[in-house]
């Protein structure tokens, strides 16, 4: 491991322990431009030469050490699938992207039909690659999320009063994002958006006691948490909220994913081999998600390589699939495809 | 106001703007025209000692946490600093040692409360080090929440 950073012991062990079951070295390194749930830039990922785990500095105790527990997990998962098969992702093709852009444009048609205030065609166009976008990032990331959550629960118990606020924040932020742009978006991709993120809240409710993650009674900020539990504290934003369509696909989603982690040993003596186990539970239920989602087509598993590829011609796909959907309307000159919300 | 104060405020304000932005060797340089300047300022002694602890100059640090502390006994982040350096160089025990210093003259130092829990977990205290590590995460959350809330966070 190489840092001069203070770690407490069971994270430092954690570290040596990933580090050794990999046989490769991590970096840790405070970064003011790092995300708040820390990054982690990888060999499995990447052409460098070592691990990397980026966080932002002004995290410096158990906040640091659960952000570095969490990317340990991912690193793990990571490299047992690339020493033990390969390792893939969800990549896209200029066929996908079409598949993908053309069924939002579809139910995007549907939606605006609707509306009083249509949307203009530019914003319209824009809203199909982003959406497009997101989706792929969400498909890569959120089926990971409870996995490392859970085991990092389960194997690092020091460390559940830190997880408990870290999982608070992490889904108060994701039920908060993208809200400024509900009437922009689809409601089916508004809704299915926002499910992910509530099944994979009340998964993690489910799964991790509650009675042990009883939230820090004497911080003044959370005494509105006082006396509930986790479960609770979460069903109950998600029931009080705006969102509640999700509730339902959410529902589905939750079993879906109960479905497919409960054959995990959480406790199972840490190794190459269930590491690779769990990234093959991951990936079969990547699919059952996308397949759910009613996605099928919209990706490719391919190496981490072709997905760098594809990023950087992501802006010729889209305008391929733009051409395909509006033929001639779609101007190559008037086409940004490196753009912010609309 | 003397010139002089002002001349050592600003290098200060540049040497921490390049420490924020991790670029160490540009904020130690400021520093150490500022102790030129007023070498009997006990703060930028702390300043260059926390640069020094993230270039792994943990000796360096350390005299330079003393040297603050000859000049102001009652220095918190001086304490704390030294707790940090002292934890680096593996002197457990001194470095409980620093930052309950640190701890009684600013109980919300989130650092030290972690540098103590760290340092009693590596003596085997265990019991010590989580009462340590709770407070420490009592305050950091507080800290994230402010952050939260300065940043435009509901």
């Amino acid at each position: 491991m190489k840092t001069d950073m203070p770690l407490s012991r069971p994270i430092r062990l954690f570290v040596n322990q990933t580090e050794e079951l990999l046989d490769t070295e991590i970096a840790l390194l405070r970064n003011p431009e790092a995300d708040q749930n820390g990054t982690l830039v990888d060999v499995y990922t990447y052409n460098i030469e070592k691990n990397i785990i980026l966080f932002p500095p002004h995290y410096t105790g158990l906040l640091k050490d659960f952000i570095i527990a969490r990317h340990c997990v991912n690193l793990l998962i990571r490299g047992a699938a690339a020493k033990k098969s390969r390792y893939l992702v969800c990549s896209f093709t200029g066929d996908s992207v079409y598949k993908g852009i053309h069924q939002i444009y579809i139910d995007a048609l549907k939606d605006e039909a609707k509306k009083a205030k249509k949307l203009p065609v530019q914003k319209f166009i824009r809203m199909l690659n982003i959406l497009y976008t997101n989706f792929n990032n969400d498909i890569n990331e959120f089926p990971w999320n409870p996995i490392a959550n859970a085991i990092v629960y389960h194997r690092i118990p020091q460390i559940r009063k830190t997880q408990l606020y870290y999982l608070m924040k992490e889904g108060k932020m994701d039920m908060d994002s993208m809200m400024e742009f509900e009437d922009i978006i689809p409601r089916r991709y508004f809704v299915l958006s926002k499910s992910m993120f509530y099944a994979r809240d009340l998964y993690l409710a489910r799964i991790l006691p509650a009675d042990e993650l009883m939230p820090v009674i004497n911080i003044p900020q959370m005494k509105k948490f006082n006396h509930l539990e986790v479960k609770e504290m979460l069903t109950t934003r998600w029931t009080q909220t705006s969102w509640y369509q999700s509730k339902i696909f959410g529902d589905a989603m939750l079993d879906i994913m109960e479905k497919h982690l409960q054959n995990i040993d959480w406790n199972a003596e840490p190794c190459l081999d269930c590491f690779h186990d769990i990234y093959q539970i991951g990936v079969n239920m990547t699919n059952h998600f996308i397949s759910y989602m009613s996605m099928q087509g919209w990706f490719v598993w391919e190496t981490t390589k072709h997905l760098q590829d594809a990023q950087g011609k992501k802006a010729e796909y889209e305008f391929g699939a733009l051409k395909k959907i509006f033929g001639d309307l779609i101007e190559k000159s008037s086409f940004d495809g490196d753009i912010g919300y609309p | 106001m003397s010139v002089t104060t002002k001349d050592v405020e600003q290098l200060i304000k540049k040497g921490r703007a390049y420490s924020t932005r991790t670029k160490y060797r540009e904020a130690l340089a400021y520093y150490e025209k500022a102790l030129e300047l007023d070498p009997s300022n006990p703060e930028v002694w702390c300043l260059r000692a926390a640069t020094y602890i993230e270039i792994g100059r943990n000796e360096d640090a350390l005299k330079d946490c003393e040297h603050a502390l000859s000049l102001n006994q009652n220095y918190a982040d001086a304490w704390s600093k030294k707790g940090y350096s002292l934890y680096n160089l593996g002197r457990f025990e001194d470095a409980v040692h620093s930052c309950t210093r640190a701890l009684a003259l600013n109980g919300n130092d989130a650092s030290a409360w972690y540098i103590k829990g760290v340092s009693l977990d590596e003596l085997g205290r265990t019991a010590e080090a989580n009462e340590a590590y709770g407070k420490s995460l009592e305050l950091e959350i507080i800290f994230d929440m402010q952050a939260d809330l300065k940043r435009g966070g509901r």
